[in-house]
C-alpha cells in the first residue's frame, strides 16, 4: 500500500468501512427475514444444519462468516473450511453491490466474484440476498439492478427496527 | 450491438480445423514440450476403430501413447477423474488427449485440473473462477459431436454420484490447449444424434446471444455460430456424407461453445439439466423441446436481441417486410419451425410427454432448475411457478 496514492488510500478506507456495515445490516436482515419472510424462511430451511458460508469483499477488505446453527443464522469469527466461500475480487466491486448499484447476478455474470462451493447451493443464498434487497434498499434501486423485484410482505421500517433494535 | 460497462472473455485455445487436423496434434504437443499422451474415450468410439484413428495420428507423428483410456461413462464422474488421474501419474504420460463427446472432454478437463493442481480429489476445487495457474499439461479435445462445444469452453460438468448431482467446474485454466475438428469422426453420427447435438449448439448460441453477460464477441462468435448450424444441420441430416456440411457444423458447434463459456446459457439448459437429472432426457433432446417454449417466456426482456437472431434466419427481403414489432415473435417462430423440421427428419419427438417425462416429474424438476447455476444469468428472473408453466407448454 505504500505506493498507493493517498487519495485512493481514502477511498479504499472508505469503502472498507461502508461494506463491513452493509455486511452487517445484509446479515442482521437475513437472519430477521429467515423468521419473518416466508420465501426467505423456505430458503433458509432448505440450507442443511451447519452450512457455512463466508462473504469476504476483496484484498484487505472486510469480510463476513455465517453459519445456519438449527433455527438461527449465526456470525461466526473464523471458519478455515467454509462450504461457500464468495470473494469479491477486489473491494471497488464489492461497493458497487453492497451499496446497490448493481445486482448479485449483474456481479456474476460480470465476474466481479468468485465462487468456491455448490454452486446450486449458492442459487438459494443469491435468493435469500435478492429478497433482502428488496427491503433493505428503496425500490428505485431496487428496480434497476433486480431482475425482478419481489413483493414486500411487510415494511422495510420493521425489518430495519428490527435489524437495529432487535423487536 | 450491445457493449456492456464491463465484461470479460477468454478465447478458445489453439483451433486446428479440417482436413488433416488430427496428425498435427503431434507436431502442436511438440512446441508444448509434450512427448507421451494419455488417450482418453468412451466405449463406443474404441469398438468402432475411431480410437485406433487417433492414436495412429499421434504416434505416426512422433508423440507416443502412454495409456489409453475407454471406460468414461456418458455421465462423467468424480470417481472416474480421480481414478484416470492415476492412472495419469502412473503411466508416464505428459499431456491429455481426449476423443469423444461432452463427458469424455469434461472429464478430460478434470483429470488435467487434478493432476495440474495436485491432490487426488477433485472435489476441492469446485466453484467459478477459483483456480490458480498451476503446473502446465499439454491438453487436446477432440469432439466426435457437434453439440456441446465443450472444446471451447471453461467448464467442465462432472457428477458426484453420491450426492446425485452434476457439480460445476468454472476456471479459464480448463481450457484445452487444442481444439481439434477433423470431420472425419462425426460422419458416422446417427442421425438423431446429429440433430440432437445440432440444437444444443443452437441453443448455446441462441441463449449466449441473449443472455446477461453478452458482449461483442460472444455476439459475433454466436452469430457466425447460428448462420452455421442453421445452413448446415438439415444437410448434415439428409446427406450425412456431406464433409464440408460436418465440419461446417463442428465449426458452429465450436463457435457456440466459446460464446456461452463467455456469455453463459440461461434458463433452457437450467431446467434442460434438471430434466436430464431426474427424467433422464438426452441433454440435446431437452434443448431442442425447451428452447422455443424458454424464448417465448424471455422474449419481453429479449425482444432486441430476437430481431438480430431473426435477420440471420430469414432473407433481408423478408426481414425488412417483417414489421419492427413483429420480429422477435416471428424469431421464436422460425426457431419453432427449424426445431420441428429437424426433429420430424430425425424421428424425434418434440413433446416431453412422449419422451418418458411425466407431469409428476415436474416439481422435483422444477425445483432442482431453480437452483442450477444457468439461473443466475437468465435475462429475466424465473421462479418455480414459472418452470412448471414452461414444462406444462412442452408436455
Amino acid at each position: 500500500m505504500s505506493n498507493v496514492s493517498a487519495i485512493r488510500r481514502f477511498s479504499l478506507a472508505l469503502k472498507a468501512i461502508v461494506a463491513k456495515i452493509v455486511l452487517f445490516v445484509l446479515y442482521r436482515a437475513i437472519k430477521v427475514l429467515a423468521h419473518e419472510d416466508s420465501r426467505i424462511m423456505s430458503e433458509f430451511d432448505s440450507w442443511r444444519n451447519g452450512l457455512t458460508v463466508v462473504l469476504e469483499t476483496g484484498n484487505g477488505g472486510p469480510s463476513i462468516t455465517l453459519m445456519k446453527r438449527g433455527r438461527k443464522l449465526v456470525r461466526c469469527h473464523h471458519v478455515d473450511d467454509a462450504d461457500i466461500r464468495i470473494t469479491f475480487r477486489s473491494l471497488d466491486a464489492a461497493f458497487l453491490v453492497l451499496t446497490g448499484q448493481m445486482g448479485v447476478a449483474r456481479a456474476y455474470a460480470e465476474h466481479r466474484f468468485m465462487l468456491s462451493g455448490d454452486i446450486s447451493q449458492t442459487m438459494s443464498i443469491v435468493r435469500c440476498i435478492d429478497i433482502a434487497e428488496s427491503y433493505l434498499f428503496p425500490r428505485l434501486m431496487t428496480r434497476r439492478i433486480l431482475r425482478k423485484v419481489e413483493n414486500k410482505e411487510f415494511s422495510t421500517l420493521r425489518v430495519y427496527r428490527k435489524i437495529f433494535v432487535g423487536v | 450491438m450491445y457493449t456492456p460497462s464491463y465484461y470479460e472473455f477468454v478465447n478458445p485455445g489453439k483451433i486446428l480445423s479440417g482436413k488433416y487436423a488430427l496428425e498435427n496434434i503431434a507436431s502442436e504437443f511438440r512446441l508444448l514440450g509434450a512427448s507421451s499422451a494419455l488417450v482418453l474415450s468412451d466405449k463406443v468410439l474404441n469398438d468402432l476403430g475411431q480410437v485406433k484413428v487417433l492414436c495412429d495420428a499421434l504416434t505416426s507423428g512422433g508423440l507416443s501413447v502412454a495409456s489409453i483410456f475407454t471406460d468414461i461413462p456418458s455421465d462423467s464422474s468424480i470417481e472416474v477423474v480421480n481414478s484416470i488421474a492415476s492412472i495419469y501419474r502412473s503411466s508416464g504420460a505428459d499431456s491429455i488427449v481426449a476423443l469423444g463427446g461432452g463427458s469424455v472432454i469434461d472429464t478430460a478437463k478434470g483429470v488435467r485440473m487434478l493432476i495440474s493442481q495436485g491432490g487426488d480429489d477433485i472435489m476441492k476445487f469446485v466453484g467459478a473462477e477459483v483456480l490458480p495457474r498451476a503446473v502446465q499439461i499439454p491438453f487436446a479435445a477432440v469432439p466426435t459431436t457437434s453439440g456441446t462445444g465443450s472444446e471451447a469452453t471453461a467448464v467442465a460438468v462432472i457428477k458426484d454420484n453420491a450426492r446425485k448431482v452434476k457439480m460445476e467446474f468454472i476456471s479459464q485454466f480448463l481450457l484445452p490447449d487444442l481444439a481439434v475438428l477433423d470431420e472425419r469422426f462425426t460422419l458416422s453420427m446417427p442421425k438423431r444424434i446429429t440433430a440432437m447435438t445440432g440444437l444444443d449448439a443452437l441453443t448455446h448460441a441462441i441463449e449466449s446471444y441473449s443472455c446477461l453477460q453478452k458482449n461483442p464477441i460472444s455476439q459475433s462468435y454466436a452469430r457466425s455460430a447460428i448462420l452455421l448450424i442453421h445452413e448446415n444441420l438439415e444437410k448434415c441430416i439428409s446427406t450425412p456424407g456431406d464433409r464440408k456440411a460436418r465440419l461446417a457444423l463442428a465449426n458452429g458447434s465450436l463457435l457456440a461453445g466459446s460464446a456461452f463459456s463467455n456469455s453463459m446459457v440461461g434458463i433452457v439448459h437450467a431446467i434442460g439439466h434438471s430434466l436430464g437429472g431426474v427424467c433422464g432426457l438426452p441433454h440435446g433432446l431437452a434443448m431442442a423441446i425447451l428452447l422455443p417454449h424458454c424464448m417465448r417466456f424471455n422474449l419481453d426482456k429479449c425482444a432486441d436481441d430476437y430481431e438480430d437472431i431473426l435477420s440471420f434466419l430469414i432473407a433481408p427481403e423478408d426481414f425488412v417486410a417483417t414489421k419492427k414489432g413483429d420480429r422477435a415473435m416471428r424469431c421464436v417462430e422460425e426457431v419453432s419451425s427449424f426445431t420441428s423440421n429437424v426433429a420430424s427428419r430425425s424421428g424425434l419427438s418434440l413433446r416431453l410427454g412422449e419422451n418418458n417425462v411425466s407431469r409428476q416429474d415436474f416439481d422435483e424438476v422444477a425445483k432442482r432448475a431453480i437452483n442450477d447455476g444457468a439461473m443466475i444469468v437468465n435475462p429475466k428472473a424465473v421462479g418455480f411457478r414459472d418452470v412448471l408453466d414452461i414444462l406444462n407448454s412442452a408436455l
